[in-house]
């Protein structure tokens, strides 16, 4: 019973999940052929790559929306590498390198020189945009070899072979979240970052590190770019930061840091992916889309304080709360929750660790 | 806990690691078959599928008009598909998931020409014909471009609305969508050799920077009152963006220098139409969208019913909307140029 509440946002998002699959299905008579879903599923790699970089940020209580622009570097980056004919295996370290470069470059303003998270990415959204124009100049990258397009036209069995990046990249960041040092101290960053620094967390180091895998990942979002759409342009993926940040508030992470795990993220994404495939195999117009997307955004913040605000309201029902008013707890990250398990702080980080173990189990 | 924590770390990477194996052993390159859903197109069910670079622009609603129009005249199905997010890849998501409801043939503006290559591609590759307006996309991943206008027709036609604005010439600056979208950039390109080479415009001297605005139009007027700030004997501002246009116009008429300073370029007439009036400007160019549309949506539908080939000299019949030559690399030129001024601004209702 423990473990139905602790993961209560994590059933709620699979029944969500159920739900958008029937619905879809009654929407368009093509959405429940595999081969069909995981053609659209390709093209949500690159979202849920960027999403999962995010992750780490957000629990830590920061955001990055530079990424998209971080991942149009990299892009540009293997095409101009590409043309010049140094092979993928050279070239994805370097511009894996160069993105996680840029990523820390944010760090280091927010974390070292105290900068607003918002603010610095807001700029370096721009900045990142440009370098990529520069280097590739106003028409883009087109004719890459062979290997570095690979990716995108090979398939497991009818699995994209993309797709299979996202549940390999998925297992990487719940062990990195759920077993590392790294992943303690981004909780308890998030918690409260003076108190963890107090305790000798190394809060500088933690931050810049999360901003550089951010930027490695989206740089390896880059190169899935790359493979797909077999070019590269200064625009790519240009305005898909609201996607990005949709996916990780609705799979529970707290926007004000602290909470959160891996497997609500993959939740959201496979959710967001279902409701947008079933809108478009129905030819959903595009203004309804956004506003569905748009919806789940704010109900996902504001579902878990609606909660909070009936049970303070209601006395009778803080005794036997229902999932969904368990789930504002993992969410919502109010202090008088994170002991029990919206947070993990130095001390005691089971509550995740036991989640994470049933998730990988 | 540090052993078990461990423990754990090393199942996961091996899971992992186990995966990558899996992968690489079961990698192919040949596209799985059965994606498709409905029989295929006959006669009796064709649908026409359009999708905009992304819906909700008005330009892009009149050409829907017409394409809706076309539909209606050849008695055939027709969808209006796409996000409202100007994005490449929402574009992509779009276009995939258009090929399984199989229809007859896709009339497409590709916001990145490129980047939607291999999805129409695949589009082709199921027997979809695909026709793209607007804005082309890679030679091979489409059958037919309508082109609304030739760059070169499309700048004369610009200059010579600013001609119009300021018959004795003077400094010219342009505002663009974004660097990456090539029609823009060649309309620049071209109006500034133009301007350096052709006697008619020679009254013209321009910047030779050109400012982004990205088809917003609150940008387009700053931009437009920086030009104007950092230009005191700017005569006229082009864009061939139909936002930044009239965004331009409405910037010089909110810095009281109308008569002083003109915003010219591509404009829907229903946006400039009180500028016209009331004086302060003389002149805004564009097409008629809807006829785009209208031919584009014929165009897919004579693929489909085999009449045409995309063939250099085949004729694309238009019906009401006239017959269009198809030329070099299978590109419908369109180019009817209009030119909207206060004596016939009325005349259009788009």
């Amino acid at each position: 019973m423990t473990f139905v509440r602790r993961h209560a946002w994590e059933f709620f998002l699979v029944l969500l999940v159920i739900l958008a699959a029937l619905w879809s299905s009654t929407l368009s008579p093509y959405f429940l052929n595999p081969v069909n879903l995981l053609a659209s599923a390709k093209t949500f790699v690159i979202i849920a790559l960027m999403a999962f970089g995010l992750f780490p940020l957000v629990v830590q209580g920061e955001i990055d929306i530079s990424l998209p622009s971080t991942l149009a570097v990299g892009s540009v980056c293997l095409g101009e590498l590409s043309i010049r004919g140094v092979p993928l295996w050279a070239a994805l370290p370097i511009v894996l390198a160069l993105c996680a470069a840029l990523g820390a470059v944010n760090g280091v303003l927010v974390a070292k020189a105290g900068l607003p998270s918002l603010a610095v990415t807001l700029g370096t959204l721009g900045a990142y945009r440009g370098l990529a124009y520069i280097i590739a100049g106003d028409e883009g990258i087109v004719g890459l070899s062979p290997d570095y397009v690979r990716l995108g036209s090979s398939w497991v069995w009818i699995v994209p072979a993309s797709v299979l990046l996202v549940p390999l990249v998925a297992i990487g960041f719940a062990v990195l979240m759920a077993t590392t040092s790294f992943g303690r101290y981004s909780y308890s960053i998030g918690s409260n970052a003076l108190a963890s620094r107090m305790a000798g967390v190394p809060v500088i180091r933690m931050r810049v590190t999360a901003y550089a895998l951010a930027g490695a990942v989206s740089g390896l979002a880059g190169w899935v770019w790359v493979a797909q759409y077999q070019s590269a342009r200064g625009d790519n993926t240009d305005g898909a930061i609201l996607l990005v940040l949709t996916a990780v508030v609705l799979g529970g992470v707290s926007i004000k840091g602290g909470s959160g795990r891996t497997l609500g993220v993959l939740l959201s994404l496979i959710l967001l992916a279902t409701i947008q495939t079933g809108m478009q195999l129905a030819n959903v117009p595009g203004t309804s889309q956004t506003l569905v997307v748009g919806t789940l955004l704010v109900v996902s913040v504001g579902l878990p304080r609606v909660v909070v605000l009936v049970r303070q309201r209601v006395p009778g029902a803080r005794g036997r709360p229902a999932p969904a008013a368990d789930s504002a707890r993992n969410a919502a990250g109010s202090p008088e929750d994170d002991d029990r398990d919206g947070g993990v702080d130095v001390s005691t980080n089971e509550p995740t660790s036991v989640g994470v173990r049933h998730q990988e189990g | 806990m540090f052993q078990r924590r461990a423990g754990r770390r090393l199942a996961g990477i091996s899971a992992a690691a186990a995966a990558v194996v899996l992968v690489l052993s079961g990698c192919s390159s040949t596209p799985p078959s059965g994606a498709q859903g409905g029989s295929s197109p006959s006669g009796a069910d064709e649908k026409i599928f359009m999708a905009p670079k992304f819906t909700g622009l008005a330009y892009f609603e009149v050409a829907r008009k017409g394409g809706e129009d076309a539909a209606k005249d050849l008695g055939v199905d027709f969808q209006y598909i796409g996000s409202d997010q100007p994005d490449a890849t929402a574009q992509i998501a779009t276009l995939t998931n258009a090929i399984p409801q199989n229809p007859s043939a896709l009339v497409v503006s590709a916001i990145d020409g490129n980047a939607v290559a291999p999805a129409l591609k695949q589009a082709r590759s199921s027997g979809i014909k695909v026709v793209t307006y607007d804005a082309d996309a890679a030679l091979d991943a489409r059958d037919l471009f309508v082109n609304q206008l030739s760059y070169d027709l499309a700048a004369r036609t610009m200059l010579d609305a600013a001609l119009l604005d300021s018959p004795q010439g003077g400094l010219v600056a342009f505002i663009s969508a974004s660097p990456s979208a090539p029609n823009h950039t060649a309309h620049v390109k071209i109006m500034k050799q133009l301007i350096d080479s052709d006697p008619k415009y020679q009254v013209f001297h321009y910047l030779d920077t050109v400012q982004y605005a990205g088809d917003d139009a609150q940008k387009s007027q700053e931009i437009a009152l920086n030009l104007m700030q950092a230009n005191p004997d700017l005569k006229v501002i082009i864009s061939s963006s139909a936002v930044s246009a009239p965004a331009a116009e409405q910037a010089i008429v909110n810095a009281g220098r109308s008569g002083q300073v003109f915003g010219t370029g591509f404009a829907l007439p229903s946006s400039v139409k009180d500028f016209i009036k009331n004086g302060d400007a003389t002149a805004f160019a564009l097409w008629d969208p809807a006829e785009l549309g209208y031919i584009a949506t014929v165009a897919a539908h004579q693929l489909v019913t085999g009449q045409i080939t995309a063939e250099e000299g085949q004729v694309v019949d238009a019906g009401p909307a006239g017959k269009y030559k198809v030329g070099k690399d299978g590109e419908v030129d369109y180019n009817k140029p209009l030119i909207f001024t206060k004596d016939n601004i009325d005349d259009y209702d788009f």
